[in-house]
């Protein structure tokens, strides 16, 4: 009795352990008997809960009556979620709310629908030019911009001495005579070995860490001159980790700090009197602005759902594009909205943080989008903490991070 | 009755043996199967069967990045394992001296390490402890006036800064062994060896090691393989994503998670681990015939 017992349960053990792996027939009857009654768009994202609200809000109140519902849900790893989903109807999304920079990875794999399989050009003609390109990847157009996110230079009104300089020998000056290493008083700090904090300078100075026709550009003469001249600034930036650089502004140890809109929130519990100023207002030697990489959160389609949905999903995109989201995201999450319209809203307008974002994509570039970009940034990063932390010369070692980006790139295909 | 027993054994093994199968061998066999074709980026759906390709393109990738890292995971290894068989084994005759007050609390806090979570442990060492402004280490070097440190930025001060962090979290394994081992002893001998004139060193080489031996083999072999394979610990502390130190340290798993496993070629990363993986089944089967050896 007992060995049948425990045969039994071993059975039981091994089928569960079965059916656990399966799929579940009753979630699939449920999603389409849902679906029958009003149509709903699913929307995978990985950022923050409380934007992806206010967009899901704005959008289903204004498609009530159309039998429209748009539910956000978060992946996180959303890359790789959508290389497993990507081109899964059953289980995938229909679209994805995403920083533009895998775009080409996705299309590469063949899983996005271009835009104007759904939309018109002249719905999305109001938005910044700098986000658009963000979305375009071998002259189509696959994603539609809802925000983008750039570097600005934040700075503790109480500890910065005078007026913020203007250009960056200046700044340069100012940070020489107002730090102490050896004590950890900073003037400034920046995350000097990462190659976002490092953009400004790299695409001031006429440099590029890959271009459209996917060539790696570490060892390119302006590229090389960017990274010199960061060196002498990493000098005195304390060791550039992403925390220590936080909590030396958090902690009131440095004047300044470049960092994103996601240091904020930080930095009001800190209750740190502070100010912003674009990068774009800093001219490098060379004339030219400091011009930070942007990631731009934008929205793509999967091609199986233009299939079924095509309707849905133009409405939904059409929403999206409503100045009026724009409005909503940057008075209740701090986002700066890609559509230009959403800034002549006066409560939008005054907002110290999303005007100085928004004057930055003037200079802003968009990250770029090509697959090439996720094997980019191992080289780039070693080159640079080769440079600032090894003490390591800057020719001799773009070259031969130049070498292994090539490796990286040709072990792709 | 041994005839009616004949498949019961194999019934009571079978979900065990289906789970296997299902986590182990199927994923084994799958990446084989990958390594065989070009999937990649450029070849989601429609990749085919391409050969021994792969597998050409992943011995090429030894060159002399792979044999410096293949050196200094050498290095890594036996200098780890030696460090903790001997400090493990001192620790645990410490803990096992007769009379020792709150022996029990020791153990425990001695245990603390290994309970936390890798990460949790790596993130916190290289914050608390090697960090230029907020490292422990740094604190003690500054207040006696001397400069700060970067503990992660140079290859050599960076691999005696993960090989500590290796023994503090890998410790606690070998001491609970040999601890376990050791209280398994029978004081006869001790006793015996006393009356023969017998020192200390000569009852620790004569008996406790002899005796212990058998336990802590099993021990010290899953062990190497931990410390071989060692990825977290390198990784976290000088190569993570927008966090390089500058120290250019790698062992064999990350010089092959660098150069094999970011690109999104499938294909290429499978054959790349079914080399590691033949790679480890070797030195595996090399340490295991060592072991018997020694026991005949």
């Amino acid at each position: 009795m007992k060995k049948k017992i425990a045969l039994l349960l071993c059975i039981t053990m091994t089928a569960m352990g079965i059916i656990g792996c399966g799929n579940s027939e009753e979630s699939l009857a449920t999603k389409g008997g849902s679906a029958s009654k009003q149509s709903v768009v699913t929307i995978w994202h990985d950022g923050d809960d409380s934007i992806m609200q206010v967009i899901e809000n704005g959008v289903n109140e204004a498609l009530e009556s159309d039998g429209i519902l748009v539910k956000f849900e978060k992946k996180s790893g959303l890359t790789d979620q959508m290389k497993l989903y990507g081109n899964d109807e059953a289980n995938g999304p229909d679209m994805y709310l995403y920083a533009h920079d895998s775009l080409g990875t996705f299309v590469e794999m063949g899983i996005l629908a271009p835009l104007t399989d759904v939309i018109e050009e002249s719905d999305y003609s109001d938005m910044l030019p700098m986000t658009i390109q963000a979305g375009n990847y071998k002259n189509t157009q696959y994603l539609l911009p809802v925000y983008f996110e750039t570097l600005l230079f934040l700075y503790n009104k109480d500890l910065w001495e005078g007026e913020v300089p203007s250009t960056t020998e200046e700044l340069f000056s100012y940070m020489e005579s107002h730090t102490d290493t050896a004590s950890g008083q900073y003037a400034l700090v920046n995350q000097h070995s990462t190659a976002y904090n490092v953009a400004p300078f790299i695409n001031g100075f006429g440099g590029y860490i890959i271009n459209e026709q996917s060539v790696p550009g570490l060892n390119d003469e302006k590229t090389l001159e960017a990274i010199e001249y960061n060196k002498k600034f990493a000098a005195l930036e304390a060791d550039g980790d992403y925390n220590t650089v936080n909590t030396l502004f958090n902690e009131g140890k440095a004047a300044a700090i470049i960092g994103g809109p996601w240091l904020i929130a930080g930095i009001k519990e800190a209750k740190i009197n502070y100010g912003i100023k674009s990068l774009s207002d800093f001219t490098l030697p060379n004339q030219n602005a400091l011009s930070p990489y942007s990631g731009v959160q934008a929205i793509g389609i999967m091609k199986y759902a233009v299939e079924n949905k095509k309707e849905a999903l133009g409405k939904v995109l059409k929403e999206i594009a409503n100045p009026q989201i724009g409005i909503e995201l940057a008075l209740n999450s701090g986002c700066a909205p890609a559509n230009q319209i959403s800034y002549d809203y006066t409560e939008v307008a005054k907002d110290e943080m999303i005007v100085a974002m928004r004057r930055t994509a003037d200079t802003a570039k968009p990250m770029p989008n090509v697959p090439e970009m996720s094997v980019m940034w191992g080289p780039i990063e070693s080159l640079l903490a080769a440079v600032n932390k090894s003490g390591q010369d800057t020719k001799e070692a773009a070259s031969e991070y130049q070498k292994q980006a090539e490796t990286a790139i040709q072990d792709m295909k | 009755m041994k005839k009616k027993n004949g498949t019961l054994p194999w019934r009571f093994s079978l979900p065990s043996m289906v789970l296997i199968t299902m986590i182990i061998i199927f994923p084994i066999a799958f990446t084989l199967y990958i390594s065989f074709t070009n999937m990649n980026l450029y070849h989601w759906d429609d990749y085919r069967f391409i050969g021994m390709n792969n597998y050409i393109r992943a011995l090429t990738k030894i060159d002399s990045g792979f044999l410096s890292a293949i050196v200094t995971t050498i290095i890594w290894t036996v200098l780890n394992m030696v460090l903790q068989i001997v400090i493990s084994f001192f620790i645990a005759l410490g803990l096992n001296i007769k009379g020792l007050k709150l022996g029990r609390l020791y153990k425990t806090l001695l245990m603390f390490p290994w309970a936390m979570p890798a990460y949790i442990s790596i993130l916190l060492w290289r914050v608390g402890m090697y960090n230029t402004e907020y490292g422990l280490l740094n604190k003690f070097i500054t207040a006696i006036g001397l400069p700060k440190v970067e503990f992660l930025s140079e290859n050599i001060p960076a691999f005696f800064s993960c090989m500590v962090l290796n023994l503090w979290m890998a410790l606690p394994f070998l001491i609970m062994m040999m601890d376990g081992a050791l209280q398994s002893v029978d004081h006869s001998y001790y006793e015996s060896a006393k009356l023969d004139g017998a020192g200390w060193w000569a009852r620790n080489i004569y008996i406790t090691i002899p005796c212990i031996w058998p336990i802590i083999a099993p021990a010290i072999i899953m062990t190497t393989f931990t410390t071989f394979k060692q990825f977290d610990i390198i990784y976290l502390l000088t190569m993570q994503k927008g966090s390089l130190t500058g120290a250019t340290l790698n062992t064999v798993i990350t010089y092959a998670y660098q150069n094999a496993f970011v690109s999104n070629n499938y294909g290429l990363s499978s054959a790349v681990s079914i080399v590691i993986f033949g790679f480890i089944i070797f030195f595996s089967l090399f340490i295991n015939r060592g072991i018997k050896g020694e026991n005949i």
